[in-house]
């Protein structure tokens, strides 16, 4: 009786010892299948190059977008550490997916704190971080409905377009790496 | 029986200290112990400043970490202060509410007013309601930043990041916790906030007194309710309604003037801060140098808002000094975003910069041409004029007929005009003329005729009828005195100040730390207040106003300005 007693509590503290943060790794997003009509704007990316925004995203590879900004302190560097994290998994195939940042705060962000912050997070080639004029981010935000009037009230959300359906998955949450890694593996990144 | 049951217990609570030791014990524990008994205390709040604001561990190594479960992140991305802000005190962004992690705060019981209600009003307006919990310990909160558990067996939200922090470096981290914002910065009293503006010596009396006005009014006002709340039950009520605690605290403004040269101003300031502290600088003129001011403020970690000033201090990284904007260099920047957008149509034909040699043409010139840089255009060529030297009619022709430049920008002030007019119409006279509309002063408003249409104008503000809207707010400040008195800008930006202030203290409830007066600034959305088209913020920008406008003059008797590009651009 006591053994047993024993060992249940050496299990329980096992448990305990090893249950790290991948135990909390519980899907906590919402997911949905939305269609977007992509504006025709020029935005221009962290080395000041002007970028049509519509040819951009509307690819015939996986582009992943979101939304963020150059001094956020809290949700954009984690949704930065996934792209990271992304980026570090796929290794030498990371160029089969474009992830692609939109700033929130186009007055501060200058082209040249958006290279600032990616080399922050040793971003690798294939993530663009763009900025652009006020009134075209806004419409940008606008068509993912994902506008927000003030940055500080932005909320975690991440869009997964899928070349072949051309659809797009909207993830509303702070994902996991496993959840965002079988989120791109279902449109084939 | 009762030996053996006594037997395992031991080696339960044997087994359990293991656990716990080597759940504290984690890897990046390479700093060796002996090393770090040695240090000096502040040493070893440096450590863990550094752990705190850096993310490195004592070692140098990068604190490892995890997000939202699984994501490993590396702790220089991840610090603590990115979300609990330099002051300790917290945040909120998004729809993530992150707690004050000073020692003070977290040492003790967070508790309800209300007997039984589980949420509890919070410090700050920006956080209304966090859950009751426990003081914690060094343990618990350990146990906090490695394992993301408070007190409560709560997991914490998975923002946080899980930290991977060997128990020798959690010992220093902890400790800085502890001093963190632990005691009011100076300058207050549980009575009063004391607060100085600072003004150079021979500013021109009509601006001192437009800076001053608003402040000193805002600051009577405040003091009316604080002496009006204490006497009367029913005032003492609506004031709390307005302020909360702040409704009977009393505000006071030293005046600090600087004489002599700018070298020696940093002795006065420091004579006027032992004399007496203040918790913040309002904020101050000087038509020349701010320098040394600005670096006063660094050192002394002296908060200093909105001095007005033509040339702010430009830094990506200092902290105490908040401006209104980059200051007239920002209308060379802003003409430089202009031109980028339509170089492509200038077929290989020069920009041309003339430049008047003073502080102010070189600031712009300089704006300018940094900002082409980064385009990555070729250099525009540029004709410098000395101090003294009069741009006439037949010195611009030359040099627009040697240049033949597709665009001109002409930076000095209302001298330059008959020059700019004689270049209308003439054969070879460059497709856009662009000078400063904020150096030509009132001349901006008796352009001749045919130059509105051929010359463009800088304009770093709101169009003036379109900023009309304020003038009730702005105006009524002056109790009675004449607006004609006044310096139209300046009142208004110190309106701004005043407004700024009373927005951040309300948010910031009583916890009067220096740092957390920027922490909240930094959270503060865009603002539509007089003068500027907008104003934003965010947390470490330090120039609220980051717009320009390129505008013209309409024909007439009674012209206004009207837009030619956006507020911002890039």
């Amino acid at each position: 009786m006591i053994k047993s007693g024993l060992v249940m509590v050496l299990v329980f503290l096992l448990i305990g010892l090893f249950s790290g943060p991948a135990q909390a790794a519980e899907a906590k997003y919402q997911r949905s299948i939305e269609t977007f009509s992509v504006p025709d704007v020029v935005l221009v990316n962290q080395d000041g190059q002007k970028v049509h925004l519509k040819s951009l995203l509307e690819s015939d590879r996986p582009v992943v977008v979101d939304f963020i900004y150059g001094t956020c302190t809290t949700i954009c560097p984690v949704l930065s550490a996934g792209y990271v994290n992304l980026q570090k998994k796929l290794g030498p195939d990371n160029q089969k997916v474009h992830l692609v940042s939109i700033t929130i705060d186009p007055e501060n962000d200058t082209p040249a704190i958006l290279k600032e912050y990616l080399t922050r997070y040793r971003a690798k080639p294939g993530w663009d971080f763009l900025t652009g004029s006020r009134r075209d981010i806004d419409r940008v935000m606008k068509s993912f409905d994902a506008y927000f009037r003030n940055k500080m009230d932005h909320k975690p959300l991440t869009f997964i377009r899928s070349p072949e359906d051309k659809h797009w998955v909207r993830l509303y949450g702070l994902l996991s790496s496993r959840d965002f890694m079988n989120e791109c593996r279902e449109v084939g990144i | 029986m009762s030996r053996k049951v006594n037997h395992i217990g031991q080696l339960v609570l044997r087994l359990g200290a293991l656990c716990a030791l080597l759940l504290l014990v984690g890897p990046g524990n390479t700093f060796a112990a002996e090393a770090k008994a040695q240090l000096s205390p502040q040493e070893r709040l440096r450590l863990g400043e550094r752990m705190y604001r850096e993310g490195l561990l004592p070692s140098g190594e990068p604190m490892e970490a995890f997000v939202s479960g699984d994501v490993p992140v590396d702790g220089t991305a991840f610090t603590c202060v990115s979300c609990h802000l330099i002051s300790g005190l917290g945040s909120i962004e998004g729809e993530v509410v992150t707690p004050p992690t000073n020692g003070r705060l977290l040492y003790q019981a967070r508790d309800s007013y209300i007997k039984g209600s589980e949420f509890v009003p919070y410090i700050s307006n920006y956080a209304k309601y966090l859950p009751v919990r426990p003081a914690y310990t060094d343990a618990s909160l350990a146990r906090l930043i490695q394992a993301g558990v408070d007190p409560t067996e709560r997991s914490v939200l998975h923002v946080m990041p899980r930290y991977e922090v060997g128990d020798e470096d959690m010992v220093l981290l902890l400790e800085y916790l502890k001093a963190l914002s632990a005691e009011h910065s100076p300058g207050v009293t549980p009575e009063e906030i004391k607060f100085a503006t600072v003004i150079v010596e021979g500013t021109d009396p009509v601006k001192v007194e437009s800076m001053l006005a608003p402040l000193q009014f805002s600051i009577d006002r405040k003091n009316s309710l604080a002496q009006a709340s204490k006497r009367n039950d029913r005032v003492a009520r609506m004031g709390y309604n307005m302020l909360g605690d702040l409704s009977m605290m009393s505000f006071s403004l030293q005046h600090w003037i600087l004489k002599g040269p700018p070298e020696t101003w940093r002795a006065q300031l420091d004579a006027y801060y032992r004399k007496q502290p203040v918790f913040a600088l309002l904020g101050g003129i000087s038509e020349g140098e701010w320098e040394p001011v600005h670096r006063f403020c660094e050192e002394m970690k002296l908060p200093n808002l909105f001095p007005v000033v033509d040339h702010p201090v430009l830094s990506d990284t200092d902290w105490y000094t908040q401006y209104f904007s980059r200051g007239i260099r920002q209308e060379g920047e802003a003409v430089a975003r202009y031109l980028q957008g339509m170089s492509e149509l200038f077929n290989g034909r020069d920009v041309v910069q003339v430049v008047r040699q003073s502080r102010k043409g070189d600031a712009l010139a300089s704006g300018f041409r940094q900002q082409w840089q980064v385009a990555g255009l070729p250099a525009a060529k540029e004709v410098v004029l000395a101090p003294g030297e009069a741009l006439t009619p037949q010195r611009l022709e030359e040099i627009v007929a040697r240049e033949k430049p597709a665009a001109l920008i002409v930076w000095d002030d209302a001298g330059s005009l008959p020059a700019l007019s004689a270049l209308v119409g003439k054969d070879g006279a460059p497709g856009i003329v662009i000078t400063s509309g904020t150096w030509l002063g009132e001349a901006l408003w008796t352009l001749p005729e045919p130059l509105r249409a051929n010359l463009y104008l800088t304009w770093p503000y709101r169009l003036p009828q379109e900023d009309r809207r304020y003038d009730f707010a702005v105006n009524r400040m002056l109790i009675g005195k004449k607006l004609a008195d006044y310096d139209r800008v300046i009142l208004r930006q110190s309106f701004i100040a005043q407004e700024m202030l009373g927005k951040a203290l309300m948010d910031m409830r009583l916890e009067f730390y220096r740092d957390f007066l920027y922490d909240t600034l930094g959270m503060m959305g865009d603002m539509y207040l007089p003068l500027y088209e907008r104003l934003s913020f965010g947390p470490g920008q330090r120039y609220a106003s980051k717009g320009c406008f390129i505008v013209q003059l309409t024909k007439g008797e009674n012209p206004t300005l009207e837009r030619r590009s956006e507020w911002v651009g890039h």
